[in-house]
């Protein structure tokens, strides 16, 4: 699997999955109104790639600051492919980079973490100065 | 009758008076949403706004922006998201210090009831049932987005302090105009 990479535009968040590194990440602010037409693709590589056998640790690093709820039900499906292969034993390792002032991103941190079982997630608050 | 400035002088006095920011009639866009909201952002930066405040209005305003590109009945294009174009009003204010955001466009009579049902149910939720639904609605796999607007609903209702407001009236036989008012 070839690694994806979008830079980030008005609306859309910067996109490296890196396949053969076993890294993935998400990073700034989503709210296209069609969410799902560019989230859709990258949903797919990620199932084409994440339910086959493999040793490594695959991590998913988020450092959003904003998205809209289309942009978050499409997150939403990425975790449950995520979880889906965790459970299936291929590990799995979510962290999920926050401002610590940014109640919002912290809350939908929280309420992710609820949905996983088998992969790990991670709160990670960021210093001042961080990405996110 | 006043002059061209006097007219318009009249109008933007008038909605001063209602702390109206801006308000924008006509077709909307993505473009015009990110435009739009850049200006409302930087307003609030400018009057040092609490930043988790100005986030939330943020919030809003981008959903409710995106049902009216989504949902109005008077669209110019159907096939691309990216270049929609679909009629409504948007108008953001502030009322004794509270940021408020107005959004309303057409839409056709036959969708009006089952519109109303999901926003009486919505309003009628406290934070922690909201937060449920808005999970329960993520959860749910991407081909049941038939009521697509449920979550940005449920996500303004999240962001809002007090319940949202909404009001329809009818146009014609086919059409009725739908406004929702949220207070952040």
């Amino acid at each position: 699997m070839e690694q994806i990479y979008h830079e980030a535009t008005d609306r859309t968040p910067l996109v490296d999955f890196n396949f053969p590194e076993h890294h993935l990440l998400i990073q700034g602010e989503s709210y296209p109104e069609d969410a799902a037409a560019f989230f859709g693709p990258l949903l797919e590589a990620l199932r084409g790639f994440v339910y086959t056998p493999r040793a490594e640790t695959l991590v998913m690093d988020l450092k959003m600051s904003y998205f809209n709820s289309s942009s978050a039900k499409a997150l939403m499906n990425m975790f449950q492919v995520l979880e889906t292969a965790a459970a299936e034993g291929n590990p799995v390792e979510v962290n999920w980079y926050y401002h610590p002032d940014d109640d919002a991103m912290e809350e939908f941190g929280e309420d992710f973490s609820e949905d996983f079982q088998h992969a790990a997630f991670h709160m990670r608050p960021l210093n001042d100065g961080g990405a996110a | 009758m006043g002059t061209l400035a006097t007219d318009y002088y009249q109008v933007r006095h008038d909605l001063s008076d209602k702390g109206i920011i801006f308000s924008f009639v006509g077709y909307v866009s993505e473009a015009a949403l990110v435009a739009l909201g850049d200006a409302l952002r930087k307003k609030m930066a400018v009057q040092e706004t609490d930043a988790n405040t100005a986030k939330r209005v943020f919030s809003v305003f981008v959903e409710q922006v995106q049902n009216i590109i989504r949902y109005s009945a008077e669209r110019l294009d159907e096939t691309d998201a990216d270049t929609r174009l679909s009629s409504g009003v948007v108008t953001v204010g502030a009322e004794d210090g509270r940021f408020f955001v107005v959004c309303g466009n057409t839409i056709r009579r036959e969708g009006l009831e089952s519109l109303r049902t999901r926003l009486d149910q919505i309003a009628g939720l406290d934070k922690q049932e909201l937060k449920a639904l808005y999970k329960e609605k993520l959860r749910e796999p991407p081909e049941a987005e038939s009521e697509g607007a449920t979550v940005g609903l449920i996500e303004i209702a999240r962001r809002a302090s007090e319940p949202i407001e909404f009001d329809f009236t009818g146009i014609d036989d086919e059409y009725a105009f739908f406004c929702l008012k949220t207070y952040i």
